[in-house]
């Protein structure tokens, strides 16, 4: 294996902990669906850098694909979201997701 | 000739289909032309095969024609084929010819019927069905035309199926057939079984007597249903909803004499099993005295000669019963010529009185129609078997034999079928005095309307002179005591095992005739000259009122029990097991889903916390279990 600079994986590891938790807590704790969409961003970003950490740690090309994936994924989904939030916005309901309630059982 | 036992059974079958496939292309008058024509070319070819066998030697004249073989499994083989001897030609004469006066019949009584086409469809392939029947080269498929017999006389009898009797009489007739028709099958199978054939010729091999036994006791269920013998004779009646022509061709030329075709074809094993002989014999003698008295007390002009078509099909079991073949074969020919007279003149009458059948509003017809009064004369005076009328020749032939057959139980039937001519001679002149008789009641002078000069009322008249004049000639065929041809002609088939002595049949003609007369006095006393009041025994006339309450013995006995089974069932098995384990599953799931929507808060957050702690608790069970 070729030796690689740079910090173990380890430091990458824990990072891509702290981002992930930051985005986590952020989802759970706030209520403005444009924050909780920013948080799932964090908690995305979180996810690839664990991946790439990997990916680079083990010599093996799949994270950084999966990485790009998720990316991928993340931006169409960004896409969606925003689209609700106008929406949202353009018929005057409060951006609160505590109060997007009608599927209550 | 065996062709044109084809052509005999093929064309009304061909004209049933042609009338179905045409439609409306076809007019009312000609679908009645084709299923009368169909017929006349059936007669044809029957006559052609009659002319056929006569060209042969006695002893030569059975031919077998089959088609293809038909059903054949292991080493049980049966073909679809046809059988030309004497006894099929005699019945392909008297179906495909009375039918055929009775279909053209039918074109003048439905002229303006709403569906006449399926009127002329169903006779056509009722005739077909008969023709099937007693052209079956195999039992198998006698059996076969034997169900379509059944099936064909459900469609005619409900009709008119906007009547909700004629329906209920419809289905009578097909479930009491339907328990004629199981026992048969039960002892095809016993044959198939014990003898690995159906053809006819199996019945005559050798069988233990408990074989013996149970096959005509099978076969006898089966004619019983289908002759309307007690006790499976409570449809008959019933059958009278149908169309007056229906009622001739089931009552004269098919179906109720399908049963002693049946006992005839299959003498051999009844003459292995003498006891069940016995009893049809006994169930004929006991059917003609009880539908004579029921007839009595009747007041449907069709019902009173349904019941004494029971009453003369039981002379017929008497007849095959005690082996006297060729007399109960004559007594159906003649039969079927007097009895389709009497119900077509019936049905004139009926037409007349603009579809009146209660003869208590009837009378003095005589003066309106006499040439009608002539025509139910005739067929009243050969019913009660005067001479020199056809019935005259046939019955007193079957007396005869029963007086031959000797012993206790061979006079006994004797007795019972001079009770019967007495009783015949009385209900049958009950009926002509006072629908004929008198002076014409008002309902009558209302409702008369005679027929007019056209083709209906052609069609009415023609076959009903055919028939006047055949119920006249046609027993001087046969004179027992003098010539016999009948009995030369099925000789072959069924030689009689009974041989009267002449003094028997001298005894026998003397007090039938005498019976007979003094029955028509006793009628005409009451009814006729009305010198003697109409005897009034307020329980017998409730017992045959009633029928001898078989109806309400079969309600009792099968119908009770079978409805309170079956709420029994509902209410102690469907209701609690099967609709309400349904319905409360339905409940509890709905309860479930009730507690289980709590948790579905619809605050994202909360899923978002729950998914989490999900992971989060996976994860260190990962981590732990690793």
């Amino acid at each position: 294996m070729i030796a690689l600079l740079g910090p173990e994986i380890a430091w990458y590891l824990g990072v891509a902990a702290f981002l992930f938790a930051t985005g986590a807590f952020g989802v759970l704790l706030r209520r403005n669906p444009l924050i909780v969409l920013l948080s799932l961003e964090i908690m995305l970003n979180g996810a690839n850098l664990a991946l790439i950490g990997f990916s680079r740690n083990l010599g093996d090309g799949g994270g950084q694909i999966f990485a790009l994936a998720v990316m991928a994924v993340a931006a169409s989904e960004v896409v969606v979201g925003l689209g609700l939030v106008v929406a949202l916005n353009r018929k005057r309901i409060t951006l609160d997701v505590d109060r997007l309630n009608t599927l209550r059982g | 000739m065996v062709w044109g036992a084809w052509i005999c059974l093929l064309s009304p079958l061909v004209a049933a289909c042609a009338i179905t496939v045409g439609g409306t292309h076809l007019s009312r008058r000609a679908a009645g032309w084709l299923a009368t024509s169909s017929c006349v070319v059936a007669f044809a070819g029957a006559v052609a095969s009659f002319v056929g066998l006569l060209t042969h030697t006695a002893s030569d004249r059975q031919f077998i024609s089959t088609a293809w073989t038909w059903i054949s499994g292991g080493r049980y083989q049966s073909g679809l084929s046809v059988i030309v001897d004497p006894l099929s030609v005699f019945m392909m004469l008297i179906v495909a010819g009375v039918g055929g006066l009775i279909v053209w019949y039918s074109i003048g009584y439905m002229d303006g019927d709403d569906e006449e086409r399926r009127y002329f469809a169903y006779m056509a392939l009722f005739v077909f069905s008969m023709l099937l029947l007693v052209q079956s080269g195999n039992l198998i498929l006698l059996l076969a035309g034997w169900g379509m017999v059944g099936l064909s006389s459900y469609l005619l009898i409900g009709y008119w199926h906007q009547r909700p009797t004629a329906v209920a009489a419809a289905k009578k007739a097909f479930v009491m057939n339907a328990i004629g028709d199981a026992t048969m099958a039960l002892a095809l199978f016993l044959l198939i079984q014990q003898g690995n054939s159906l053809e006819f010729g199996v019945l005559g091999g050798d069988f233990s007597s408990t074989v013996a036994n149970l096959v005509a006791l099978g076969l006898l269920g089966g004619a019983v249903a289908k002759s309307a013998q007690i006790p499976l004779h409570t449809w008959l009646p019933d059958a009278m909803e149908g169309p007056t022509p229906v009622s001739a061709l089931i009552h004269a030329a098919t179906m109720v004499t399908a049963g002693v075709y049946l006992i005839v074809r299959t003498h051999a094993i009844f003459e292995q099993a003498p006891k069940v002989a016995d009893v049809a014999a006994g169930l004929g003698a006991a059917t003609l005295l009880v539908a004579g008295l029921i007839a009595l007390v009747q007041v449907d002009i069709k019902r009173v000669i349904a019941y004494s078509t029971m009453s003369q099909i039981g002379y017929m079991f008497v007849g095959a019963g005690i082996g006297s073949y060729p007399n109960a074969m004559f007594h159906l020919m003649t039969h079927a010529f007097f009895k389709a007279l009497l119900f077509m003149t019936a049905g004139i009458v009926i037409h007349a009185l603009t579809d009146e059948q209660d003869i208590r509003k009837m009378g003095g017809l005589r003066q309106l129609a006499p040439k009608t009064y002539w025509a139910f004369l005739v067929g009243s005076l050969a019913l009660v078997g005067i001479f020199p009328f056809a019935g005259f020749f046939s019955k007193d032939s079957i007396l005869a034999a029963a007086m031959a057959k000797g012993g206790a139980f061979g006079y006994i039937l004797w007795a019972a079928g001079l009770a019967g001519t007495f009783l015949t001679g009385l209900y049958t002149f009950r009926l002509l005095f006072v629908v004929f008789w008198g002076e014409p009641s008002a309902f009558v002078r209302e409702h008369f309307h005679p027929l007019g000069r056209d083709v209906v009322a052609f069609s009415l008249a023609i076959p009903v002179g055919i028939l006047g004049v055949l119920s006249v000639v046609g027993g001087w065929i046969q004179f027992s005591p003098w010539w016999h041809p009948v009995e030369t002609w099925l000789q072959t088939v069924a030689e009689p095992i009974v041989s009267p002595a002449s003094w028997q049949e001298w005894t026998s003609i003397a007090l039938s005739l005498l019976l007979g007369l003094t029955g028509i006095g006793v009628a005409w006393a009451i009814y006729g000259a009305h010198r003697v009041a109409v005897p009034r025994i307020a329980w017998a006339q409730r017992t045959l009122e009633h029928k001898f309450y078989f109806d309400e013995a079969y309600d009792a006995l099968f119908y009770a029990p079978a409805v309170f089974l079956a709420n029994f069932l509902r209410r102690g098995v469907e209701q609690p097991l099967i609709a309400d384990s349904g319905r409360d599953l339905g409940d509890d799931t709905r309860d479930l889903g009730g507690i289980v929507a709590r948790a579905q808060t619809g605050l994202v957050r909360t899923y978002a916390l729950a998914i989490a702690t999900g992971v989060a608790v996976l994860a260190i069970v990962f981590v732990i279990v690793k």
